[in-house]
């Protein structure tokens, strides 16, 4: 049985206050709890203050490019799909940057966790507005307020084909904790958005204010449903932030569908050797 | 010696691209060579297409300046080629549909008679014409009706005698009334297996030889066909082909797949590939092996996407950005694109670096005869070599990005118990982790650094050399497809008694400076030829090794150059 201190690597760099504490626990507890040891997952960092945790967080990873980290996951679960992937990214980095790969890697049901610091700002580079930010949110890309509305990245997945969709928040790290480890175990693309506070940029959407706006989905909320889930979801555009598996259904993966990959995986398969059924098509 | 061309022309989108295909499988079984060139514009229904094959007795390289055959399906096949015709070149038209005024050997085929008499579709009319143009070269309609069987052995054989009719037609319509006309050229040759195969499927077999197991693309002409032929095999052989959302994902997903262990390579043209640039220097920092294919075509931006350049060898030895090794190789011809490619992935994994190979359209859509035996015989030759890439590291602790003499460390595959470590594509330590302090960061650059200085003592090669180097009053230097033209002008100088050598260079960058420059010492005449309008390949040689030719052949109109052009200026 791992422990916390075994998926600890350096010590972190994020501002005292900064939700990322929070988080990178909570993922750290979430892979202890479900008994991995470091070596047993495989985590793609995007850039910017999320990312950081990558000298944080022990296991297989790679430190990707701004909003490179998805497909780097989807091609680290091709090549080996019996490890578990997970991709740890802020707002800008997956909704901004690399919003092309989330809307392609729902809809393919990439077996990949995605677990998304959402602060509304560029942290990393002081503080610019990001995608999920208010309309009118002044920062120094936008003076004079954002002119554009926020992105909701729970319609935008349900819509777009992933399985799970999970919404937790960086003050309550149990909440997190049970998110993560479900949408890890879920099979299928699956999502955990955390609202987090930036502490040092962002001074509208702070501790407080996520605690006047978020609220728990009661046990009678069922996630099974995409009409429901998709109201729900809609709740965000009124600054109403649910928390809980806001959608969740059952679909085939990616590599599940591969016949290629049914007995072993790519990185243990035998290398293929009749070429001579390839080449009767040229003669 | 038997040496003639063949156009087949007509609409685009009737099906004159697989009629080509059909008759240079039955040209390659019967033993000739050959090499053939599809002209097409970038749409589906309304321009003009044409098929154009070289055929010879002896190995043949490139396309024939003038026309023997020209099978016209519509008249602007007749009026696009006419000023390539001599009074001795056979056409095969219809009469009824247009009529041609210039003394030729005309063989007329009432194309729409027989298909209304006999009820045929429009796509028939290829059949017919095929029919009719084995007659006019004096064979007869055995492969052709073998081909037929086999091309639509799932339909039945009902559908297989349907299509052997429309062949038997054009065949007898041939025999009967234009016996003067028919030229007995064809008979069979030698019965060694050969295949006829495209740039673009060599480098997709060369990926499979080479145990390439994830294949990233996202279509785009003329580097297509090489995403479509391993979808198409990636359940016989098992491979993953992942056609992405765009070419960013494309190289990401490679990335990934080739960090978790496997062999990847990605294809694309000039545009895709620009897109793809950060994540070159991505593999480069994180020292992620990878194969990327361009096949070139004329730029800049959409550019002239059906037609050939060589215009992005400057663009792939400088893609990406900051300073990072990479090696950049093209292929000359389909036996060197399986060849190169096969090392290609060694090289990725070796020096865990990308590997450019370059395409170019002709090279890509052309295809040309090898023999199975060449094949066969690479095959048997080829070892996997996947250098320092390990399951278990030979020392602890694991450092990924280890300080070593070559500059390169045992990549560790991810998943064995006890162990960990990171890709960073931020500059980092031996370790893997983030860094930003000055040692760390110049042990690092001259540690990758090293690697290319390994590669260029133990892995570059030289250019090969055609003609006598000593001999030669002219040295013609090129790289990738050009061969195909330079070594037919070659022999056409020869005929003139012009002795000439041929410098072909297939490992394009870096190039060693002490190994390229004795090369070119001698007082001779040194005249480099490229597809391309700035001599890029000029410019490399004279950045890498000073050497500067001042002579220059060059073309950019989207058209490869052709033997004729450079016999001209020399």
């Amino acid at each position: 049985m791992s422990q916390i201190k075994d998926f600890s690597g350096y010590a972190p760099t994020w501002c005292p206050g900064c939700g990322d504490h929070g988080i990178g626990i909570a993922i750290k507890s979430a892979f202890v709890q479900l008994g991995f040891e470091p070596s047993d997952v495989a985590v793609v960092f995007g850039i910017g203050c999320s990312g950081n945790m990558n000298d944080v967080l022990n296991a297989y990873s790679i430190h990707s490019l701004h909003g490179r980290s998805i497909p780097n996951a989807i091609g680290i679960k091709l090549a080996n799909h019996n490890i578990p992937v997970v991709v740890i990214a802020g707002d800008g980095d997956c909704f901004g940057e690399g919003g092309n790969h989330f809307l392609h890697a729902c809809r393919g049901n990439h077996d990949i966790t995605v677990i998304v610091h959402d602060n509304g700002v560029y942290g990393l580079t002081t503080g610019q507005g990001a995608p999920t930010a208010q309309k009118g949110y002044k920062s120094k890309s936008a003076p004079g307020g954002t002119l554009d509305l926020p992105l909701n990245p729970l319609t935008l997945a349900i819509s777009g084909g992933a399985t799970f969709v999970a919404q937790s928040f960086a003050g309550d790290v149990n909440h997190m904790i049970n998110m993560i480890e479900l949408a890890v175990q879920h099979k299928g693309f699956s999502l955990v958005n955390i609202m987090q506070p930036c502490v040092t940029f962002n001074k509208i959407n702070t501790y407080q204010y996520y605690l006047k706006h978020v609220y728990k989905l009661d046990k009678e909320y069922r996630c099974d449903e995409i009409g429901p889930a998709m109201q729900k979801a809609l709740e965000m555009n009124f600054e109403k932030f649910p928390l809980g598996i806001i959608y969740k259904t059952e679909r085939a993966s990616y590599t599940d569908q591969l016949p290629q990959i049914k007995e072993k995986t790519l990185t243990n398969k035998d290398r293929f050797t009749d070429y001579d059924i390839l080449l009767k098509d040229f003669i | 010696m038997i040496d003639f061309s063949l156009i087949i022309g007509g609409e685009a989108g009737f099906g004159i691209m697989t009629t080509g295909a059909v008759f240079s499988k039955i040209c390659s079984r019967m033993g000739y060579s050959l090499f053939d060139y599809v002209e097409y514009p970038s749409l589906i229904r309304g321009g003009h297409n044409a098929y154009k094959v070289h055929v010879g007795d002896t190995e043949v390289h490139d396309e024939k300046a003038t026309v023997d055959f020209l099978v016209c399906l519509n008249e602007d096949t007749f009026t696009k080629h006419k000023s390539k015709l001599s009074p001795e070149s056979v056409i095969v038209f219809d009469a009824n549909e247009f009529s041609i005024e210039e003394s030729y050997e005309k063989v007329s085929v009432p194309f729409k008679q027989i298909l209304s008499e006999s009820k045929g579709q429009t796509v028939m009319k290829n059949t017919i014409a095929l029919g009719a143009i084995l007659a006019t070269l004096g064979t007869d309609l055995v492969l052709l009706n073998k081909m037929i069987e086999e091309q639509f052995a799932k339909k039945g054989g009902e559908i297989i005698e349907f299509n052997k009719r429309f062949a038997e037609l054009g065949f007898n319509h041939v025999v009967q009334n234009h016996s003067d006309k028919i030229k007995k050229i064809l008979k069979p040759l030698s019965t060694e297996t050969t295949l006829v195969i495209s740039g673009n499927e060599a480098f997709s077999l060369g990926a499979v030889i080479a145990d390439c197991r994830v294949y990233v693309a996202y279509p785009m002409t003329p580097s297509s066909t090489v995403l479509t032929t391993l979808a198409a095999w990636q359940e016989k052989n098992g491979m993953i082909v992942r056609h992405a959302e765009d070419e960013i994902s494309v190289i990401n997903t490679a990335i990934g797949s080739s960090f978790a262990g496997v062999r990847s390579a990605v294809g694309t043209s000039g545009g895709g590939f620009a897109l793809m640039a950060e994540s070159v220097s991505f593999a480069g920092v994180t020292e992620t092996p990878m194969v990327i294919f361009i096949a070139q075509r004329p730029g800049p931006a959409t550019g002239m996407p059906t037609w050939t350049e060589q215009g992005d060898l400057l663009f792939s030895v400088h893609s990406g950005h900051g300073e990072f090794p990479k090696i950049v190789m093209a292929a000359g011809d389909i036996e060197e694109m399986i060849t190169l490619t096969t090392e290609a992935f060694d090289l990725a994994d070796i020096y865990q670096l990308p590997v450019i190979m370059l395409s170019d359209m002709l090279l890509s859509e052309s295809h040309k005869t090898i023999t199975k035996k060449f094949i066969d015989d690479h095959i048997l030759k080829y070892r996997v070599d996947r250098g320092k890439i390990v399951n278990r590291p030979s020392e602890q602790p694991y450092l990924r990005y280890r300080l070593t003499a070559d500059g390169i460390s045992e990549k560790l595959t991810p998943g064995l118990k006890g162990f960990f470590y990171q890709a960073n594509s931020y500059e980092h330590s031996e370790n893997g982790h983030t860094i930003e302090d000055a040692q760390s960061r110049i042990e690092q650059v001259e540690k990758r650094d090293r690697k290319l200085k390994k590669y260029l003592s133990t892995n570059f090669q030289s250019p090969k050399i055609y003609g006598n180097l000593e001999t030669a009053k002219v040295v013609l230097v090129s790289w990738g497809t050009n061969k195909g033209c330079i070594l037919h002008a070659q022999k056409k100088l020869q005929e003139k008694n012009i002795d000439t050598a041929y410098m072909h260079f297939t490992h394009l960058y870096p190039l060693s400076e002490e190994r390229i420059r004795p090369l070119f010492l001698q007082n001779k005449r040194y005249v480099l030829v490229e597809n391309n309008f700035t001599a890029q390949f000029g410019k490399l040689l004279r950045q890498e090794t000073g050497v500067d030719i001042k002579e220059k052949i060059l073309r950019f109109d989207g058209r490869p150059i052709t033997a004729e052009e450079i016999v001209k200026k020399i």
